[in-house]
């Protein structure tokens, strides 16, 4: 298109007018097709992510306005959100390695004098649940994925997979008012699972942190599957049978071989599970109880009921934070595009 | 197999064993998986049939809180008027949603795809970011913009925060077509005399069809279905997500068991039938 236009203009002997040149120009098509959609990303999109960062700076007045006048800017909110009361930052960030450590080793050991901040261990906390939905999704995603991919007849292979999409296409709240549903006390699951032990029949398991990670899990479990799915796909299963021949047995050779091989889309579906579970606020807000709100719901509430902007705006920017660093590492270590 | 077997220890013939049965295995793995996914959705539907006002448990079959929402009757705080009315507020903004940013998105993925230009990696990032940041964070941060050039809260607001997400959505649907065509053809069609217009009209913008289709559809599922930005920014007025959600926290009852099974055939049967026409749609 374009070396045609080029040669076209050269044609001309006059020389074309402003008017006509500009008409002609290769650039003008790329500025008529980007204008309309940079213009609204740019002023509904980038402009309002603007305002928050720069509230994220202001500080709360005494009867809850926002004051942010230049000379009220400053870290404060990132200090309050980060460092404990009296602590140095030093020791912010010590106490927190000390707490996750404190978290994962089963001791009761006390690793360091104080605790980082409660703002701190719910995003900690938030992480952790995005992380344990990412990892439940693909212990329980990945075989589906294999099966789908692999191992179900050639002429069902669509339809399952249009079925792992369909749910996707209903409401979101209505499902989760299902798993509501399902996890009240004295429903069709609860009653049914009277047999495990440590289990009364009939008891809710609404409310609770478990429900929040069924309601992650059952949202977004089809983005691990799809792209888990799309790997196994590309898969050239010969190479399986060429490690089998070279000696593999068959765990092996999928250990060494498919598994590598498929790890574009497990890496791929972790990304699209980890940041929409890690920033939930609908599914903990409905499905959880108080024990187990995570950084969304504390993001609302501070523009909502305890009405202290510019904190909700840094917790909004650690939260962005994270999935930038999620996506760092994504592109990092994945493949390079996204969806 | 089965004559090295004889010597081997246990563990490794159970493993073996495991083997063999492994696809059948990951049958039933798969098996129980979709029943997780549709189980909900089921109870849910047969709940919306059961003849108790209450209870979770099944007590008998009945049309009756259908029978009751369709005569216009508040079941159980379920006001149907005021349901209807939120349903036709997400459909407008839906339909503005899809028209606005089918437009602009498709434009914008011919940008990118037919021309380089510096800072385009950076371009493509910023596009592809409003599906990726948490719509809590989006859904705020309008909010305070709108407060701050004054603009009054209402479904118009609603409708500009759905389309500056919808138009990633469909940039990437419809950018994924336009990398995957055929460009030639396009030079076959002016090759034969046809200008930039009839090219486009007769040519590109058929083969797009398919991608512009998927684009609307999931562009319109995502309005229609936001329920998080939309809180934010929509004021006192009310879509069908926000309407169900206040139905929500007040607890499990029939209304909302026949509003919620609605909205699930509803959506799934379009949703289906869409599929069966187009493939596999995303």
């Amino acid at each position: 298109m374009a070396s045609e236009h080029k040669s076209r203009e050269r044609d001309v002997e006059s020389g074309p007018s402003l008017r006509q040149r500009i008409r002609r120009s290769r650039w003008t098509g790329f500025a008529v097709n980007v204008t309309p959609s940079a213009f609204w990303l740019f002023v509904f999109f980038l402009v309002p992510l603007g305002v928050m960062f720069y509230y994220s700076f202001g500080q709360r007045g005494a009867f809850g306005e926002v004051l942010v006048a230049p000379k009220y800017l400053g870290l404060q909110q990132y200090r309050l959100f980060f460092v404990p009361e009296d602590a140095s930052v030093f020791q912010a960030i010590w106490w927190t390695v000390a707490w996750l450590l404190e978290a994962i080793v089963p001791t009761n050991l006390q690793f360091a004098a104080g605790e980082p901040t409660p703002y701190v261990q719910l995003t900690l906390k938030s992480i952790g649940y995005g992380l344990l939905a990412t990892l439940v999704s693909f212990a329980v995603g990945y075989p589906v994925a294999y099966y789908v991919g692999r191992i179900a007849p050639e002429e069902y292979q669509d339809l399952l997979l249009v079925l792992i999409i369909l749910p996707f296409w209903a409401s979101f709240l209505v499902r989760i008012y299902a798993i509501q549903i399902l996890l009240s006390g004295n429903s069709v699951l609860t009653n049914a699972l009277g047999f495990l032990p440590f289990y009364e029949a009939g008891q809710s398991l609404m409310n609770s942190q478990f429900a929040v990670m069924v309601g992650l899990v059952y949202i977004w479990i089809p983005f691990m599957i799809l792209p888990v799915y799309a790997s196994i796909e590309e898969i050239d299963f010969t190479l399986q049978e060429a490690a089998m021949d070279l000696g593999a047995n068959k765990l092996q050779a999928f250990r060494k071989v498919i598994f590598p091989l498929s790890m574009p889309g497990v890496v791929a579906g972790s990304l699209l599970v980890f940041i929409p579970s890690t920033g939930a606020y609908v599914i903990p807000d409905l499905l959880g109880g108080t024990n187990s709100q995570m950084i969304g719901n504390f993001i609302a509430a501070q523009f909502g009921a305890a009405g202290n902007w510019p904190l909700g705006a840094a917790g909004s920017f650690t939260l962005m934070g994270i999935m930038l660093l999620a996506i760092a590492l994504y592109q990092k270590y994945g493949s390079a595009d996204i969806a | 197999m089965s004559t090295g077997s004889r010597n081997r220890s246990p563990f490794a013939r159970l493993r073996s064993r495991i083997f063999e049965w492994g696809g059948t295995l990951l049958a039933v793995e798969a098996a129980l998986v979709y029943l997780f996914l549709y189980l909900p959705i089921v109870v849910l539907i047969a709940l919306s049939f059961n003849d108790s006002r209450y209870a979770l448990v099944w007590q008998g079959f009945t049309t009756e809180w259908y029978e009751a929402l369709l005569a216009g009757e508040t079941v159980a705080r379920v006001n149907p008027s005021a349901a209807f009315s939120a349903l036709v507020h997400s459909v407008e903004i839906a339909l503005v949603t899809v028209v606005a940013s089918v437009v602009f998105g498709t434009m914008l993925a011919f940008a990118l795809d037919r021309y380089d230009f510096p800072g385009k990696g950076l371009f493509t990032g910023i596009v592809y970011m409003p599906i990726i940041i948490p719509s809590i964070v989006m859904g705020i941060s309008l909010l305070l913009f709108f407060n701050i050039v004054g603009m009054s809260l209402g479904l118009h607001t609603a409708a500009i925060g759905h389309i500056a997400f919808d138009i990633s959505f469909v940039t990437i649907v419809v950018l994924a077509r336009l990398q995957r065509f055929d460009r030639t053809l396009e030079e076959a069609a002016k090759d034969l005399g046809a200008n930039e217009l009839e090219t486009f009209r007769y040519v590109t913008l058929p083969m797009l069809k398919p991608g512009i289709v998927a684009g609307a559809l999931l562009a319109f599922a995502m309005s229609f279905d936001d329920f998080v930005v939309t809180f934010f920014i929509i004021g006192n007025q009310n879509t069908l997500p926000i309407f169900f959600f206040s139905m929500v926290r007040q607890g499990i009852t029939p209304g909302v068991n026949v509003v919620a099974a609605l909205i699930i055939v509803v959506t799934m049967g379009v949703v289906g039938i869409a599929q069966w026409f187009e493939g596999p749609i995303w």
